[in-house]
């Protein structure tokens, strides 16, 4: 069963001459429990108010949110706190209450009805991770911009919401933060019990956590699939734009203590890779980093070699892109139109494509 | 001329100075009103004015303005609608309130009401709206987060109950009509000051001026310690 399924979505803004502009238009999607769902998209496509609609903090002018089976559009106030209660909204600039760090963080416990004694320790706890031991005491907005942050986090995730509504969180982040947050999303991830809804206008971010990606422009969800489906495939010509191709494969990671290289299994195939990871990872291989060849290439630097065939060709102009499917597994490489004459490369060929260790890109 | 003023300079120190009776009789009772007027109605406002702050709903606009109007309340006008109501013949009358402290109070109330809610009306709607909802999508009910937002403006709603107490104290003429000025009884310092002068007792409307104008001085001098400091 669906846990969120959206349909049919609007929001409609009057502006001051009582004209109307559509922020969302037909918004459509569901979402299952335990999974990552990514909003990716530029400024001003909607992703903000898509997700406070979610985040119950304004209404669709019309639509229908279902959660498990309820419309969270036509529900009490009382129903609405209760609702509030399971999900977690993170806004990308924080903001914190005019009171103590550890206020701030046990807040969201103190509002459902938890006693000191039973959330001193949660709150302790999460203050020892966030990096803030020492700060408990400061007034929250007497700190700085990173602190502040790391508060917000902390005051978001106490609390352990079913759902985590993260809009643009790392936009704003510097490295260290980042890394606290990422630590965070991966931890939540593992539960299976807990499902996320992320914005961002990073592709890079929606490959790395995103289950799935829904690609908003204007208010509407232009395409939505896995991240590797988007990124080889993007629908049309604003996605490819705004995201960029990339093969993105996920598989699980193992050392090669003899060579020093990174062994990554990925369902039928092994990549070889020169970042030293090891446990579950997603890889990314530019388009332009691979190469073709008729033949199998002997004697070559390229650690991956791989026989395919090309399943599409689609025309750029002075390049083009083939689609080439290695044991099912779905590559995208860009090639110059001259190569693809030359090599006399057609639909249903049988290639090799080739790509170097140090240029698979570990997320 | 110059003499009187002279006269009555030297007077007022010396009353203040004495601690005489009927001044500070005067002080007690300017006072006891005006305090309990203003606590009463902002028992009464903060609620209301918090309330209309906080909810989006039909009509608030005409509400808003309504209550701005209301803050501007010319006083006498308030003092004759309470001594219509508490004369003798009135729809209150039975309760014999008129000429004493209570109708006073109730005259000053009145005014205070709209003073105190619109303060607190404006003073919730001027909290940062992301506040508002981090607050809400932390989980609060919309009594915690009204709590929140009133603890979060408290700097504006103190500033609002001491603007309506300065006002309170220093309004003459709904206390004039509903409280007749009854020497030490309802007897208040703008009373005092009209009489004292009509009848060419500069002394005491002196003292009384100068009293005034310092609690107007400490109210004041309070609101701005409020406004300069942080947090």
């Amino acid at each position: 069963m669906n846990l969120l399924k959206v349909s049919n979505l609007y929001k409609e803004y009057y502006k001051e001459d009582k004209s109307s502009i559509n922020v969302l238009s037909g918004i459509n999607f569901s979402i299952n429990k335990g999974e990552c769902f990514v909003i990716i998209g530029p400024n001003g496509s909607g992703k903000t108010t898509l997700l406070r609609i979610l985040g119950l903090l304004e209404p669709p002018t019309k639509g229908q949110i279902l959660y498990y089976n309820e419309d969270l559009c036509n529900i009490s106030r009382y129903k609405k706190v209760q609702y509030r209660r399971k999900f977690s909204f993170v806004r990308q600039k924080p903001i914190v209450r005019n009171t103590s760090v550890f206020n701030n963080i046990a807040y969201g416990l103190r509002v459902r009805g938890m006693k000191w004694e039973e959330y001193i320790n949660d709150v302790n706890d999460i203050i020892k991770l966030v990096d803030l031991k020492g700060l408990e005491k400061k007034n929250a907005r007497s700190l700085s911009g990173g602190e502040m942050q790391r508060v917000a986090i902390a005051m978001n995730f106490v609390f352990s919401p079913d759902l985590y509504l993260l809009d643009e969180v790392s936009a704003n982040l510097d490295p260290m933060n980042v890394k606290l947050l990422d630590d965070f999303i991966t931890k939540i991830k593992q539960d299976k019990e807990k499902t996320i809804i992320m914005s961002t206008h990073d592709p890079l971010e929606a490959i790395k956590f995103g289950d799935r990606i829904a690609v908003l422009n204007n208010g509407q969800i232009t395409q939505l699939g896995t991240p590797n489906e988007i990124f080889t495939a993007p629908k049309d010509e604003f996605t490819a734009l705004f995201v960029g191709y990339e093969n993105i494969l996920s598989g699980t990671a193992e050392m090669d203590l003899k060579s020093g290289l990174t062994i990554i299994k990925i369902n039928n195939l092994t990549i070889v890779a020169s970042e030293q990871v090891e446990g579950e990872v997603k890889v990314c291989i530019r388009p332009e980093s691979i190469g073709i060849s008729k033949n199998p290439p002997s004697n070559v630097s390229y650690r991956n070699n791989f026989k395919g065939n090309i399943e599409d060709i689609r025309d750029l102009g002075n390049t083009c892109h083939l689609i080439i499917n290695c044991q099912s597994e779905r590559f995208l490489a860009t090639i110059t139109k001259l190569s693809l004459n030359n090599l006399e490369l057609a639909i249903n060929s049988e290639i090799f494509i080739n790509f170097k260790a140090t240029d698979v890109k570990i997320l | 001329m110059s003499n009187d003023i002279i006269d009555g300079i030297l007077e007022a120190i010396r009353l203040l100075f004495t601690f005489d009776r009927e001044l500070w009789g005067i002080i007690e009772v300017s006072f006891r009103v005006s305090l309990t007027s203003t606590f009463l109605a902002a028992l009464v406002a903060l609620p209301i004015g918090s309330f209309i702050g906080l909810r989006e709903f039909r009509g608030k606009k005409t509400l808003s303005n309504l209550i701005n109007t209301f803050m501007g309340f010319p006083p006498v006008v308030m003092g004759l609608i309470i001594y219509l109501l508490l004369s003798r013949s009135g729809p209150l009358g039975s309760l014999g309130l008129l000429y004493s402290t209570s109708a006073m109070i109730f005259a000053q109330f009145f005014l205070a009401v709209p003073i105190i809610t619109g303060t607190a009306k404006a003073a919730i709607e001027s909290v940062d709206p992301t506040l508002k909802e981090t607050i809400l999508s932390l989980g609060a009910s919309e009594r915690q987060l009204w709590w929140e937002l009133i603890k979060d403006s408290k700097k504006s709603i103190i500033a609002g109950f001491l603007v309506a107490f300065g006002q309170a104290i220093s309004e003459v003429g709904a206390v004039m009509i509903v409280g007749g000025n009854i020497r030490w009884e309802t007897r208040t310092f703008t009373t005092s000051i009209v009489l004292n002068t009509r009848m060419g007792e500069f002394g005491m409307a002196i003292a009384l001026g100068v009293l005034l104008i310092s609690i107007a001085f400490i109210v004041n001098y309070g609101l701005t310690r409020l406004q300069a400091r942080g947090g």
